[in-house]
């Protein structure tokens, strides 16, 4: 899959257009942009669509932590989330992360998957955008004169009877 | 009911397809069942973008996730070590390192050396012609000169050592230890018609190059031109015997879950040590009600699994260690001899392996904290990817009757057959192994100026070796099948996989499976005219 299709292909998932701005908040928390624009954050690598074809089974789950992360930002501050200072959203993430551990992660863990395969993060790690597959790589042969000493010390197994 | 055969084998995987291609020269009529299918390696992960999450998921090794139509699931709720495998025309070789370690003679000798278990039947010496066969045939790479072995020539060079296994290399040395570039099932150069490596790297999920050596592409094509039928997507129920103790066939079903029965002279079990203990418990009838072959009541015991530790150094050095065969590099057996005074008996192998793709390093970086959330989330990525080295803690464990594979009461594969059940636990003296091989490991990675390490074990989806539940020795009453692999109960019953391993070893046991069926194959041909005396 080419990541044009990805970051494309997301027609299925049935996020308001609140609920993917608080998605991509929460996404840039857990991978920002770097600071000197070499890497991108995690809202700019289609995780959105990567979930759909990926993950669809967290979908459902997905939807409703949004709304109930919009729902606690307005109870504890009487703002939409994406209105909240730095430290506003992050108390209110640390708080999910503490009472929906397991959601959490595996949006973190599918977020990661997401962003580590996209061409812009391997371009920014300095690495070809390509499935290793045919042209593969080139892997120093090493100095096999390090083995001096091993044939210097010897014989290291018992002989059976 | 279909045509009868002379022998028929069922599984395709590495002792399968040695003993199919080995017995093709008698021009008997030979089949092989096999529950899986061919893999066409351009579907192997690495000829994708995503190829480190497809590697966990429909090329996962543990059955359980992978969940394709012919796995069986397995009940391992009862142990610390999931069983990894493939089912498919090659077996786990499809999915293996290719690391391709010998044992050593005092491996078949562990009673009369260290008082321990027992000793098998054969020896080293008696392997020793099948393994330099074995070599040959899937092409392995490696160093002559290991002073941890008697001598033996490789017939390829070995595989690059890289960055990262010069880097743990000077360690060793610092330390004195010993280590050695491991032997390789992989082709490095062009070799009987196979592409050399190119450094894919995820060796594990198949190896789209044909560089390594699964039985697919070096046993299966070789036997099938010289008449052996392999017949794929195809799982046997259960083996027949007739009022003589003789099995008699197999039933089985077809890929449209139509029943069959497949005749056969002689039947040959290379099922892996769960795949067969299950079968012939399956196999119940009323002169065997305890399974089949079974009068032992050995067979699904003594299980041994390798219980693995993994210890990971991060270094400040780029190392490209992301680069090159995933799980081959160097070996060391500085601690696989016993010394009683670390603690324990016997010993363990430490597998020098590469470092983790960029999703995989992200992934348990973050787990473990290492890798933050947010500020810090590049830098801490950067310090760790490329940079990072493991070495494989692989402990012998000895065979234990409490160590078991039984049938699951409830769980049942698609055909309806009732699945496997993994009893397992470590012993203390495997536990201390493991701690000794997680604090040495530590200790080299430190030696080699790791600026972090961690370690733990056993690690859980590492179940790959399945070995002794269906034990070789000459006493009937204390083993299932005798020094040349037939069964003491069934006498044109034969096993050539892992399950009749009497000890474990510390090592990947593909290297002995697979002469073990060579040898048992030669023993075959050798005893025509009387097989059943």
């Amino acid at each position: 899959m080419t990541n044009q299709r990805i970051d494309n292909a997301a027609p299925g998932l049935a996020l308001t257009p609140g609920q993917r701005a608080i998605l991509d908040i929460v996404l840039d928390m857990i991978v920002p942009p770097s600071a000197d624009g070499r890497m991108p954050g995690a809202a700019e690598v289609g995780v959105p669509a990567y979930l759909l074809a990926e993950a669809p089974d967290a979908l459902g789950v997905l939807c409703g932590e949004l709304e109930a992360l919009e729902r606690r930002s307005r109870e504890r501050f009487a703002r939409t989330f994406t209105g909240l200072e730095a430290h506003e959203r992050n108390s209110l993430i640390e708080e999910l992360r503490a009472q929906a551990p397991s959601f959490m992660s595996r949006l973190a863990m599918e977020a990661l998957a997401c962003y580590y395969q996209h061409d812009r993060v391997l371009e920014g790690l300095g690495q070809e955008a390509r499935a290793p597959y045919p042209k593969g790589y080139q892997v120093v042969q090493g100095d096999l004169s390090l083995l001096e000493p091993v044939r210097v010390r010897g014989k290291v197994y018992r002989d059976a009877p | 009911m279909t045509a009868d055969v002379d022998v028929l084998i069922i599984g395709a995987g590495a002792s399968g397809a040695a003993l199919a291609w080995s017995l093709a020269e008698t021009r008997m009529r030979i089949l092989c069942l096999e529950q899986g299918d061919w893999v066409n390696p351009a579907d192997y992960p690495s000829t994708r973008r995503d190829w480190e999450v497809r590697m966990d998921r429909e090329f996962s090794p543990n059955p359980n996730i992978r969940r394709r139509p012919e796995d069986y699931p397995i009940n391992d709720d009862d142990s610390p070590i999931s069983v990894v495998n493939f089912n498919g025309v090659g077996g786990s070789t499809i999915l293996y390192a290719a690391h391709f370690p010998r044992p050593h003679p005092s491996d078949f000798r562990v009673r009369s050396l260290d008082g321990v278990a027992d000793d098998w039947p054969i020896d080293y010496a008696t392997l020793e012609s099948y393994y330099a066969l074995n070599d040959r045939q899937m092409g392995v790479a490696g160093l002559a000169g290991d002073p941890a072995y008697p001598p033996h020539a490789l017939p390829l060079p070995p595989v690059p050592l890289g960055l990262a296994g010069e880097t743990m290399a000077r360690g060793f040395n610092a330390l004195g230890w010993h280590w050695w570039p491991s032997d390789t099932a992989i082709a490095t150069q062009d070799y009987e018609g196979r592409a050399a490596c190119v450094n894919l790297g995820p060796c594990k999920s198949g190896c789209a190059q044909g560089a390594k050596a699964s039985a697919d592409i070096t046993y299966w094509p070789v036997a099938r031109r010289a008449g052996v039928q392999l017949r794929t997507r195809c799982r046997v129920r259960e083996i027949l015997v007739d009022d003589k103790d003789m099995a008699t066939g197999v039933v089985y079903y077809d890929e449209h879950g139509v029943e069959h029965v497949q005749r056969a002279e002689v039947v040959v079990l290379a099922c892996n040590g769960v795949g067969t203990p299950r079968l012939l418990l399956n196999s119940r009838s009323a002169r065997f009600p305890n399974g089949l072959a079974n009068r032992s009541g050995l067979v699904g015991k003594n299980l041994m699994i390798h219980p693995w530790g993994m210890v990971r150094g991060a270094f400040d050095a780029p190392l490209d260690s992301q680069r090159g065969p995933m799980s081959c590099c160097i070996l060391s057996q500085q601690f696989y001899e016993t010394d009683r005074s670390r603690g324990f008996v016997r010993g363990y192998n430490m597998q020098i392996t590469r470092g983790l793709g960029p999703v995989a390093t992200a992934r348990m970086g973050v787990t473990r904290g290492d890798i933050p959330w947010g500020a810090g989330h590049h830098e801490a990525f950067a310090r760790r990817y490329g940079r990072s080295i493991n070495i494989g803690i692989c402990c012998e464990d000895l065979p234990e009757e409490c160590n078991t594979v039984t049938l699951d009461p409830t769980l049942k594969d698609s055909n309806g057959i009732p699945a496997p059940k993994i009893t397992y636990r470590l012993s203390e003296n495997t536990e201390r192994m493991l701690r000794h091989g997680l604090a040495r490991g530590t200790e080299v990675m430190q030696a080699a100026g790791a600026w972090d390490v961690y370690s733990e074990g056993p690690v859980r989806q590492t179940g790959w070796h399945l070995l002794g539940t269906a034990r070789m020795g000459e006493d009937p009453e204390r083993s299932v099948v005798n020094g040349w692999g037939r069964s003491h109960d069934v006498k044109n019953l034969f096993i050539v996989d892992g399950s009749v391993f009497v000890t474990s070893g510390g090592v990947n046991p593909t290297p002995t499976i697979q002469a073990i069926a060579l040898y048992v194959a030669d023993a075959m041909k050798q005893r025509l005219a009387n097989l059943f005396d």
